[in-house]
């Protein structure tokens, strides 16, 4: 495989994007992250992978994306400030542009109190604009932070983090503007459930006239049961869960639900297409990654474009 | 009493609490020789924790602090303060392997307006219910 | 002020069971205000230490002394007079109270009786909170006095992460989002245009990197 973003040129050429997302897992077999990169081989243009989710050590993330490289798959590097500061960070960047890691998203990371290591100490040297910035400086200027040159500059399709959910609402587009203006090509959203406030977000966004200054793709999640719904609602912060998509979900009987999970996906996912300024979906199927082939063929986005 | 029975009790009381004055003090004294001493204050709220743990470092088996009911006390608050430092020096005790209930309180009833002398004597009586107090060897 | 918290009294006897003649050393200031090393505390530690000895038929000396400030040398060679008396300090100062202490008295061990926390401001009674890092590079004036860097769980300068919701942080509800609060209040001013800045990464060398932070005066 050559070593061009996937994802980039997707987005480029106008395309309406697709990604995934791929966890890696708590050990250090390999196959675990080969088998999901099976299941997600030419359903989607680049998979995510997450860097210690909810502050769980699991393999890292660098080492996953070059793993799925392997089978031909274009990773898209996750690297949250929690875990590592500005000297790391920016060793990482390198490190990961020479395995040919091209797509980088940039977060903050979920706080460690809530992970199996409650006892670290949390870095958040960067926050995570500062580090989407000092990225595009390596990038586009060839230095790193203090002003310093680099003997070759990392080549990194930038990609950020924004929850149109979370509250203060106001502050949300302006953080979004932030994030793009810092350096972001594109941009995942958190899981959308809220259609009706996303595309309130949308306009606003529209509004500073900063949705075609970046990829905006819209995150979904299926839905298991309406049990993963309703801990989604009350446990995990971020997340706008209406009422009405928990009743759809305890409105059929329990052998069915996994398909309504499936339909509503598709419904958002379909949604999303008509929204001005959307150009792709990130789908989130949390250890469900076998069902995003059949999410994305019937969403009608098969087959991905290929490239040479 | 009988020289088995024999404690020795800090008694701490809001002078606004028991139906009865002065003179009373002095007669419980008597009374009770040296197994009670009375510390009379304007107000619980004026007891400290170091007021508690003094005592029982220095002479007593127990201490008591005996306030007015919640919401009669004339600076307010000044009870709550009493029961959030009985709490406190219960809490240190037990810290040290001392029975926690070497520290009581006795909260006056409006209704039921008694004497010094009987809320000493049902101090007392609580305080024979534990051993002597292992600070204080006696022979 | 700095705020402190004593340590469990397993921990405080464990340290001290070595020695037989023992001051136990208030401090007057900050912890005296957060009510753990002022001059009552020393007198309950004191007291309390004296009874559990007392409970076990231990043969200890133990006194309780306060300074104004246990952190200032001016004060802290008033002990000159009295400190051959003992053979431990168990101090109930600050962790910067403690040093002190221990530099200009070489000879005699000194114990700390406090857990050290935070810089902090009163709330209530019993109720302290912290709102500075110390972090030598003031920026509350962007941020409409209110510091992320003490107070937002992710120390973030650019706005609150995904995790805020209704006004408090995602660790824990009873923790208000610093982020919410600084967008209010510099909504309130009509300032939140301050926010549209990319605020730089902070400059930590003001804080640690170079040793202990000092600061000389001159005119002093």
């Amino acid at each position: 495989m050559n070593n061009i973003s996937k994802l980039k040129r997707v987005l480029e050429g106008g395309g309406f994007a697709v990604t995934a997302e791929c966890g890696p897992p708590k050990g250090a077999n390999p196959d675990v992250v080969l088998k999901k990169a099976e299941t997600l081989r030419n359903k989607v243009d680049a998979v995510n992978v997450t860097d210690n989710q909810t502050a769980i050590v699991r393999m890292s993330s660098i080492a996953a994306c070059s793993l799925l490289k392997t089978v031909g798959i274009d990773p898209v590097l996750q690297m949250v400030v929690r875990d590592r500061n500005r000297i790391a960070l920016q060793s990482d960047i390198l490190g990961a542009s020479a395995l040919g890691i091209r797509n980088v998203l940039c977060l903050s990371g979920d706080h460690h109190i809530f992970g199996n290591q409650p006892q670290a100490m949390g870095v958040f040297d960067l926050d995570s604009i500062q580090f989407v910035q000092v990225v595009r400086t390596m990038r586009d200027d060839g230095k790193i932070l203090g002003g310093d040159d680099l003997s070759q500059p990392p080549d990194i399709f930038i990609g950020a983090a924004a929850n149109p959910f979370a509250d203060p609402l106001d502050f949300r587009v302006i953080r979004l503007a932030k994030k793009i203006r810092a350096g972001a090509d594109f941009i995942q959203t958190q899981c959308i459930y809220n259609l009706d406030r996303f595309e309130r977000w949308m306009g606003m966004a529209r509004d500073r006239g900063i949705t075609d200054k970046a990829y905006i793709l819209g995150g979904v999640t299926p839905l298991k049961s309406p049990g993963m719904a309703k801990y989604m609602k009350n446990r995990v912060s971020g997340i706008d869960m209406p009422d009405e998509i928990i009743k759809r979900m305890e409105g059929v009987p329990k052998d069915k639900q996994q398909e309504e999970g499936i339909n509503i996906c598709v419904e958002a996912i379909q949604r999303l297409r008509e929204i001005p300024g959307i150009k792709g979906v990130h789908i989130m199927a949390i250890e469900w990654e076998e069902v995003v082939g059949e999410i994305v063929k019937r969403a009608g986005l098969l087959p991905r474009p290929v490239f040479d | 009493m009988t020289g088995e029975q024999k404690r020795t009790l800090a008694l701490y009381y809001c002078q606004n609490v028991p139906a009865s004055g002065e003179k009373e003090r002095q007669d419980l004294e008597e009374k009770y020789r040296k197994s009670i001493r009375l510390f009379p204050l304007p107000c619980s709220g004026r007891l400290e924790t170091v007021h508690l743990l003094l005592a029982l470092e220095e002479f007593a088996d127990m201490a008591y602090i005996i306030t007015c009911p919640e919401g009669e006390c004339r600076y307010s608050e000044g009870n709550k303060r009493a029961k959030k430092r009985v709490g406190r020096t219960r809490a240190i005790i037990a810290g040290i392997g001392l029975e926690e209930e070497r520290i009581g309180i006795i909260i006056g009833s409006k209704d039921n307006q008694m004497s010094l002398s009987d809320y000493a004597s049902i101090a007392m009586e609580n305080a024979l219910k534990l051993p002597s107090s292992p600070v204080h060897s006696r022979p | 002020m700095i705020t402190g918290e004593q340590k469990p009294i397993d921990e405080i006897r464990e340290m001290i069971s070595p020695y037989k003649r023992i001051l136990v050393l208030g401090c007057a200031s900050c912890v005296a205000e957060c009510a753990a090393g002022g001059e009552k505390e020393a007198a309950m530690l004191a007291s309390t230490l004296r009874i559990a000895a007392k409970m076990r038929k231990e043969n200890v000396l133990i006194k309780e002394k306060t300074l104004d400030r246990q952190c200032v040398r001016d004060f802290i060679i008033s002990l000159d007079d009295i400190i051959g008396k003992y053979d431990v300090v168990l101090s109930l100062g600050c962790g910067a109270g403690v040093q002190a202490v221990a530099e200009i008295f070489p000879e005699v061990p000194i114990i700390p009786a406090l857990n050290t926390g935070f810089l902090g401001e009163t709330k209530d009674q019993g109720y302290w909170v912290e709102s500075c890092l110390g972090c030598g590079d003031c920026m509350l004036y962007h941020f409409g006095g209110i510091c992320p860097l003490a107070r937002c769980s992710k120390q973030l300068l650019n706005g609150p992460c995904g995790g805020s919701m209704d006004g408090r942080c995602e660790i824990d509800p009873d923790v208000e989002c610093a982020w919410h609060l600084i967008v209010d209040r510099l909504t309130k001013f009509g300032a939140l245009d301050r926010l549209e800045n990319i605020y730089p990464p902070k400059d930590w060398s003001r804080k640690q990197g170079k040793g202990p932070r000092k600061i000389v005066r001159e005119d002093q």
